[in-house]
């Protein structure tokens, strides 16, 4: 690999290091200085999680090779403020808990300090504008940019640096009082380390090979030349996997990598660990794989077809789960009701997006302990799976949570961890994989597409008589949490609404689309949208306002739940009148609406985006300098740079 | 990933045209390098190796602008924020600076050149339809014999489609050459599904000039970006426009005409409806952000409709 000797002041440090001339910033940060607070979520310049300053100026160090940087002044999140101390804006993030999942803080930080040495007088609207190229998934912003403001405040003399501090208790108790977050300081300097920024000695890097196909028998798999290469420490396949083979949540039916076949694009065909990334990139281009390209499924409902494709030789109906419940009787409920309704709802395929893409490091111990560290969502679960997969008792097999950059269930399934053993296994060298961004997205669950049929039977007066729920989800090439998914909706499927007569059936079905798994709201969310759209478009069918009809039909004490647990408490009437009340609702069905409404855009409402806050007030300014009588003539030799 | 076996940062552009002239096949000219390296990416390029990379930027000739009789010369390093933080630009070139706040973030313009983003020559370019409103042209400098050659291309001819301009091997882009619209109202159109980091659909720059009295159109500047393989200046309207009273009536007349030149292949519909109205909501907001004069709209007091 060629080298390059970079001279850098890094951090009021100067530094010299002969490094590979293809490094971009990000890389020499973070790999050969060890400045691991900035961060790589996508490599793209799209996230910010890399942000750093280069001669005072804030850009993307992903976008930035490291030898253009060559004789610049850099400052990381690691220079701001000195070791033990905060500065305002990372004491501010500290205060409002601007930090969740952490991954995107140190980029977000930078954002912020660059906004305010710009313009330590910015509005909302400018703050807004300046980190706009710093993404979060899981704040929403708005603690955020309340950190920014409380942080400008006080650079700007506005108010003292007391209001940095934490707010005094409220007596003893916690309850009602704004706590800060044990783990912010870590986060908001950056000296958290998350998977991707261990380093262990003698550390391996990883890559995978992943299949183009969506559908295909393997007929062979030949690592002999990627075997052969320099720097190359193993090559794994599904061969090398001792013990019974198979993880997922609910049902084992996923193989560490391809076994036999492949049954999505993106699947782990087969995996490299050597000196470099570099080398471990150019290895998977040498193994060659013969494919038999097999029918693809990708559609649920044809998955239920007969003679569609069999995705897995156990289920050879393609269905994952179906779960049914039953309660009353749903012919008579719909023989009492006045009207029926019946409609179809459909949501999408939904990528998590935590800004930290999946990593993990193993190794085996002295005592031949195989362990790995990964942010996985479930490692107890991921233990029992992996001590099967690789035939050790549980005791030899040891799994370490590091911090997750942002889960929301898309770091459930124990997507690469197997894969991290074995290589460790193999050659008794830790081993680390990083996934890129794109490699997450092409290898990671989603949040289940869903088709519900609906029909729901009412009487005039809104009472639900009964109601016929029918979800069909895209469960993807694999189980893993759809069982668990299709339960949640079952259960949740018809909403906080006591209902006498049901009958709901879920079921996921096996494609060759990406696996769907957990996420957020574990399948409620498809459920609700397709029960709260029903009653809306029952509260217009029968001219009732659509609080009004929630409130005919919602759970009380005493009710009983879909599945028929009678509920001791319940909290949906106060849940109503508190939603009423704040989003200054009119009454009225909902067609009584519409163009004449007076209820949006009341002061606590969020204004929608706008752009050029700097330029609208500089034009208001200059406008007040021209007609002082500024001349806008300029010199027509005149050099501005 | 990209992977390069040299990176060389000249500091005179005969040193960089030296180096750009005896590059091994294969080799790319630099400059933010914000494009190059998410194209070396899975799903673009994939991995990518380059025998070299000659970096621009810290060309000293190419740094800076310049007047010269009515025209401004930006060097080829002038990068996208320069066009919001430098006062005498942003009066010189007002359409420039809506373009660049609605460009990629404020990060990615503190490296990114305009110079660069026509190169790139992408249909979508949002660099493209301001530089040709204000009749663009790009300087392209050469080696022959061991002397520097330059040449200019208007930049509406210099782009001939996705990814592919009249530059000749081994040129440099040295300067864009735009006019100096001063006293002209400026404003830039773009749709996209967030407002940082967005690539175009189809965006729009315009640039009005009234005359004092605010009554007349003295000059009108139109140009399209993501509707067709290249930039489009609707040079019809515009003449059209001149000397005419400015009336609402008159600007919705023109921008229903403009859905007529969407040339695009995909999304043909979506982009005829956005055309209609960047070109009107352009115009609008060109007339309104012209220094030191007030518009009178001969249709004032009429409603406008939806």
């Amino acid at each position: 690999m060629p080298k390059m000797k970079l001279e850098m002041e890094v951090n009021n440090r100067k530094v010299v290091k002969e490094t590979d001339t293809h490094k971009r910033l990000i890389d020499f940060l973070r790999e050969d200085l060890n400045l691991t607070g900035t961060k790589e979520g996508c490599g793209a310049g799209e996230c910010g999680t890399c942000s750093v300053f280069v001669d005072g100026k804030l850009v993307k160090s992903c976008l930035m090779p490291a030898a253009k940087a060559n004789g610049a002044k850099i400052e990381t999140i690691e220079g701001l403020a000195k070791p033990g101390e905060l500065t305002p804006v990372q004491k501010a993030f500290h205060k409002t808990g601007a930090s969740q999942c952490g991954y995107c803080i140190p980029g977000m930080v930078m954002a912020a300090t660059a906004c305010l040495r710009e313009n330590p007088k910015a509005g909302i609207e400018e703050i807004k504008e300046r980190l706009g190229g710093n993404i979060c998934r899981c704040t929403g912003y708005t603690k955020i940019f309340e950190a920014v403001e409380i942080a400008r405040s006080v650079v700007a003399g506005e108010a003292p640096a007391g209001v940095l501090d934490e707010d005094e208790p409220l007596g003893e108790s916690y309850i009602g009082h704004n706590v800060r977050r044990l783990d912010a300081p870590s986060k908001v300097t950056g000296r958290l380390k998350y998977a991707a920024d261990m380093k262990l000695p003698d550390m391996l890097q990883m890559q995978v090979l992943r299949s183009p196909h969506a559908h295909a028998r393997i007929v062979s798999i030949d690592t002999s030349e990627a075997e052969a290469m320099d720097g190359v420490a193993c090559v794994i396949t599904a061969d090398d996997v001792p013990g019974k083979d198979g993880f997922g949540v609910f049902v084992h039916d996923q193989p560490i990598m391809a076994r036999g076949k492949v049954r999505h694009v993106g699947e782990a065909v087969a995996a490299v660990a050597a000196e470099d990334l570099v080398t471990a990139r150019r290895a998977l281009s040498k193994i060659k794989v013969e494919y038999e390209v097999l029918p693809g499924l990708f559609d649920a409902e044809e998955a239920l077809k007969p003679g569609a494709p069999v995705i897995h030789d156990y289920a050879p109906g393609n269905v994952v789960k179906h779960i049914p419940v039953r309660k009353g009787d749903v012919e008579k409920g719909f023989a009492e009701a006045d009207l029926i309704l019946e409609d179809d709802f459909s949501t999408q395929q939904v990528e998590h997006a935590y800004l930290e893409p999946e990593a993990g490091v193993a190794y085996v111990d002295a005592d031949d302990v195989v362990t790995v560290i990964s942010p996985s969502q479930n490692i107890t679960h991921h233990r029992h799976m992996l001590a099967d997969i690789i035939a050790k008792p549980i005791n030899k097999v040891r799994f370490i949570m590091s911090p997750v950059g942002g889960g929301f269930g898309g770091k459930e399934d124990m997507i690469y961890q197997g894969m991290l053993a074995l290589a460790a296994m193999k050659t008794h060298r830790p081993v680390q994989l990083n996934f890129t961004r794109e490699e997450s997205l092409i290898a990671s669950a989603k949040r289940h597409p869903s088709r519900v049929h609906y029909r729901m039977g009412l009487k005039r007066d809104g009472r639900i008589t009964a109601v016929e729920f029918s979800m069909l989800s895209d469960g993807g090439a694999y189980g893993m949490s759809s069982e668990g998914v299709m339960r949640k909706a079952a259960i949740l499927s018809c909403g906080p609404y006591e209902i006498e007569n049901l009958k709901v059936d879920t079921r996921a079905v096996y494609t060759n689309n990406t696996p769907s798994g957990a996420f957020r709201t574990f399948g409620g969310m498809q459920a609700q949208f397709a029960t709260e759209s029903m009653m809306d478009m029952a509260a217009e069918a029968l001219d009732l306002d659509p609080f009004e009809i929630r409130r005919i039909n919602m759970m009380k004490i005493g009710s009983l739940t879909h599945t028929q647990q009678a509920l001791k408490t319940a909290s949906l009437d106060r849940v109503l009148d508190a939603a009423e009340k704040a989003s200054r609702w009119e009454k009225g069905a909902p067609k009584v609406r519409g163009a004449t409404r007076q209820d949006l855009d009341g002061p606590d409402t969020r204004k929608s985006c706008t752009l050029g806050a700097r330029i609208a007030a500089e034009v208001s300014g200059a406008e007040k300098g021209q007609r002082s009588g500024a001349s806008e003539k300029t010199k027509d030799s005149e050099r501005v740079a | 990933m990209l992977i390069y076996d040299e990176y060389h940062l000249p500091t005179s552009l005969e040193e960089a045209l030296a180096l750009w002239a005896d590059a091994p096949e294969g080799s790319r000219l630099v400059s933010g390098a914000t494009d190059i390296l998410p194209w070396a990416r899975d799903g673009r390029a994939g991995d990518v190796h380059l025998p070299a990379l000659i970096d621009v930027t810290r060309i000293g000739e190419l740094r800076g602008q310049k007047f010269e009789k009515g025209r401004v010369r930006l060097g080829a390093n002038t990068v996208y924020q320069d066009f919001l933080t430098n006062d005498t630009l942003r009066r010189a070139l007002p359409c420039m600076p809506h373009c660049a706040i609605w460009f990629a973030d404020d990060q990615i313009r503190q490296q990114a050149s305009l110079a660069g983003n026509l190169v790139n020559a992408s249909p979508v370019a949002d660099g493209t339809p301001p530089v040709v409103a204000l009749n663009g042209e790009i300087e392209l400098a050469r080696l022959e014999d061991g002397e520097i050659r330059r040449r200019c291309v208007p930049v509406v001819d210099f782009i001939e489609g996705p990814g592919r301009t009249r530059i000749q091997p081994g040129e440099i882009a040295t300067a864009v050459i735009l006019d100096a619209a001063n006293g002209y109202g400026g404003a830039f159109q773009k749709v996209g599904q967030r407002r940082s980091l967005v690539i175009s659909v189809a965006c729009c720059a315009a640039l009005v000039k009234t005359d004092s009295s605010g009554r007349v159109f003295e000059d009108v500047r139109l140009a399209l970006g993501g509707v067709g393989p290249g930039p489009m200046r609707l040079s019809a309207i515009e003449s059209a426009m001149r000397g005419e009273r400015v009336s609402r009536a008159l600007i919705r007349r023109v921008a229903a005409g403009a859905g007529d030149m969407v040339a695009s292949r995909s999304r043909k519909e979506y982009r005829r409806e956005v055309v209609v109205n960047f070109v009107r909501a352009a115009l609008e907001e060109a007339l309104a952000n012209q220094p030191d004069i007030e518009v009178k709209f001969q249709d004032a007091g009429e409603t406008v409709d939806a």
